[in-house]
C-alpha cells in the first residue's frame, strides 16, 4: 500500500520531527465526485437533518502494488533495513508465515502478521551490512602495537589488570549502581619483594591472594563511583607494597606458630632424630655437640630432613609419605 | 439494643411490603479461568491470532506485546517500564480510536521507544500522518525519550478464525 510503504521511509529517516511538511509531493485528498463510481448514489441522496447538503462518497484511493513487487533483485538491501526496524511486511520480498497453523490450514501470512512485529530481527546485520559498518569504523582505529605480541610480554610492560564493568538497559536512565565495582589484579612475582616482605604482605592480604596463580585482587566497591573506587584500589596496592617493605619492632617476636612454613632446623624433629641416633650409638663413641654436628652432615639425616620438611609443608599424599618411609628407612638402619 | 431492635422491626416490615428488600445472595464459587479467553460462538464472529489464544500461551505460541530489559534478573525499574506501557496503549488506542486492527506492541532501545500498530485504512492518509506525528511528539514531550511509531495499514483485520 502506498500510504505505508511511504511511511516506512519516514520512519527509516528522521529521528524526531513530526511527519507533517515532509509530504507535499502527496496530492491533496478532495471529496470529488468524478471518480467515484457511486456518484450517482450520492446526488440522490435525501439531505440529512436540517437541510445540510449529504457530503458525496469518499474518494478512496487504490493502494498500489507493495514495494515488494518493485525491488529489484539484485539492490542494495543496505539501503532498505538500514538500522534496526520492526517487520513491514511490505518491505520484504520473502514470503514468511508466522505462528500456530488453524486445523488444516497454514500458519498466518506475514501480512498484519503482530507475532512477526514482536520478534526482534537482524535484517539490518546482513554480512554486507557489517562490511560497511567495518569500512566506516577503521579510519578510527589504530593498530595494535606490533611489540606486544604475546601475553608474556603484555604481563611483563603492563603488571597491573584493572576490570570493570559497565551496563546499558532500556530505559530513561544510565545509571546502574553495579558499574562503581572495580576489580585490581596484579601478580606478585612482578613486585619488588624480598622474603620478608613477601611473606607480609601475603599475611596482610589474606584471602585476596589466589596461591596457584600468583594473582593479588583486590576488589574495591565501597565508593559511589568507579573513579574513586579505582583512586582506592591504587591507594591500596601503594600503601601494601610500602608496609610490607617496613619492619615493625614486635615483628621480631614471631613464633613458630605464626611461620608460613616448616622449618626442620631448631625443631622438635631435629631433636629427636638426633637422640634417637646417638642412643643407637651410631657416632660411635663421644657425646657433646660436635657428635651431634656430624650426625647433621650424614646423608641419611639430611632425607630425612627433606622428606619430614616436605611432609609438613605439602601435607599428605602418596609420594610425600613415600619419601618419608624411605628416608626413615635408611636412617634407622632397618 | 434498642436500635437493633426498632431495625429489625424495619426490616421485617419492609420484607412483608415486598420492596426495598435487601438480602444476601450466594452462589457456587465459579472456579474456572475465564481471562482473555473467547466465548465459543455461532461462528461469524471474527478474531486476530492475538485474540484468539488464550493467555498460557504466550512464551509457546504467542510472543511478548513489550520488551524490556528491566524484567531481567538483577535490573531494576520493571514497574516504572510497565506503567509506561500502560499508558501508552490507552493513549495510541484512544488517538486511532477504532482503527487499530490489533493490539500495539511496545519496543525498547535503550532510550528510544518503539511502538509497532497495525491500522485499518478508515481515515486518509493525512489524517493518519497528523495522528502519527501528534503520538509522537505528545508522547516524546510527556516522557522526554524519543519515540518512533512504525504504522502498517490494512484493509481489513487479519482473521485467524471464526467463533
Amino acid at each position: 500500500m502506498a500510504a505505508h510503504t511511504s511511511r516506512a521511509f519516514l520512519s527509516l529517516g528522521r529521528i524526531n520531527v513530526p511527519g507533517l511538511g515532509l509530504h507535499k509531493s502527496v496530492s491533496r485528498v478532495t471529496y470529488s465526485t468524478g471518480l467515484s463510481t457511486d456518484s450517482s448514489k450520492a446526488t440522490t441522496g435525501s439531505p440529512q437533518k436540517g437541510g445540510k447538503k449529504v457530503l458525496s462518497k469518499k474518494y478512496k484511493r487504490e493502494p498500489g502494488d507493495p514495494r515488494t513487487e518493485l525491488m529489484p533483485v539484485d539492490q542494495d538491501w543496505t539501503a532498505v533495513y538500514p538500522v534496526a526496524t520492526p517487520f513491514i511486511p511490505d518491505a520484504i520480498p520473502l514470503p514468511v508465515r508466522m505462528g500456530c497453523p488453524v486445523k488444516g490450514g497454514a500458519p498466518p501470512e506475514k501480512k498484519g502478521n503482530l507475532e512477526l512485529i514482536k520478534i526482534p530481527n537482524f535484517l539490518h546485520l546482513t554480512p554486507a551490512a557489517i562490511k560497511k559498518h567495518c569500512e566506516a569504523l577503521k579510519p578510527f582505529c589504530t593498530e595494535w602495537p606490533s611489540a606486544l605480541d604475546t601475553d608474556a610480554k603484555c604481563d611483563e610492560h603492563f603488571p597491573i589488570k584493572v576490570e570493570t564493568k559497565s551496563y546499558v538497559s532500556a530505559g530513561p536512565s544510565i545509571r546502574n549502581p553495579a558499574a562503581r565495582i572495580v576489580h585490581l589484579s596484579v601478580k606478585l612475582s612482578s613486585l619488588n619483594l624480598n622474603d620478608q616482605a613477601r611473606k607480609k604482605m601475603l599475611k596482610l592480604v589474606g584471602d585476596r591472594y589466589c596461591k596457584d596463580t600468583d594473582i593479588l585482587t583486590i576488589t574495591a566497591d565501597r565508593c559511589p563511583l568507579k573513579q574513586q573506587n579505582y583512586d582506592y584500589a591504587m591507594y591500596l596496592l601503594t600503601v601494601l607494597y610500602h608496609e610490607s617493605w617496613k619492619i615493625e619492632a614486635w615483628e621480631a617476636e614471631k613464633t613458630v606458630a605464626d611461620m608460613e612454613e616448616y622449618s626442620w632446623e631448631g625443631s622438635l624433629s631435629q631433636e629427636n632424630i638426633l637422640d634417637v641416633l646417638v642412643r643407637m650409638k651410631e657416632a660411635g663413641e663421644g657425646e657433646g655437640e660436635e657428635v651431634r654436628e656430624q650426625l647433621l652432615g650424614r646423608r641419611e639425616v639430611q632425607e630425612y630432613k627433606d622428606s619430614v620438611t616436605r611432609l609438613k609443608n605439602e601435607g599428605e599424599n602418596e609420594s610425600t609419605m613415600l619419601q618419608y618411609k624411605e628416608a626413615v628407612k635408611k636412617v634407622l638402619k632397618l | 439494643m434498642a436500635v437493633s431492635l426498632s431495625s429489625v422491626r424495619l426490616l421485617s416490615a419492609l420484607t412483608r411490603s415486598g420492596s426495598l428488600c435487601r438480602s444476601l445472595h450466594v452462589t457456587a464459587v465459579c472456579c474456572k479461568n475465564r481471562a482473555a479467553r473467547p466465548r465459543v460462538g455461532k461462528g461469524d464472529y471474527p478474531l486476530t491470532y492475538e485474540e484468539a489464544l488464550p493467555p498460557h500461551y504466550i512464551g509457546h505460541r504467542k510472543g511478548w506485546l513489550s520488551q524490556h530489559t528491566s524484567n531481567l534478573k538483577g535490573e531494576e525499574g520493571a514497574a516504572e517500564r510497565t506503567v509506561e506501557d500502560v499508558f501508552i496503549r490507552r493513549f495510541v488506542s484512544g488517538t486511532f480510536h477504532n482503527c487499530l486492527a490489533n493490539e500495539i506492541v511496545i519496543k525498547r532501545r535503550g532510550n528510544v521507544i518503539i511502538v509497532c500498530a497495525i491500522l485499518i485504512q478508515k481515515l486518509t492518509p493525512q489524517k493518519f500522518y497528523f495522528l502519527i506525528g501528534y503520538t509522537e511528539a505528545m508522547l516524546s514531550h510527556l516522557y522526554k525519550c524519543p519515540f518512533k511509531l512504525v504504522v502498517q495499514t490494512l484493509d481489513k483485520k487479519a482473521v485467524y478464525k471464526y467463533l
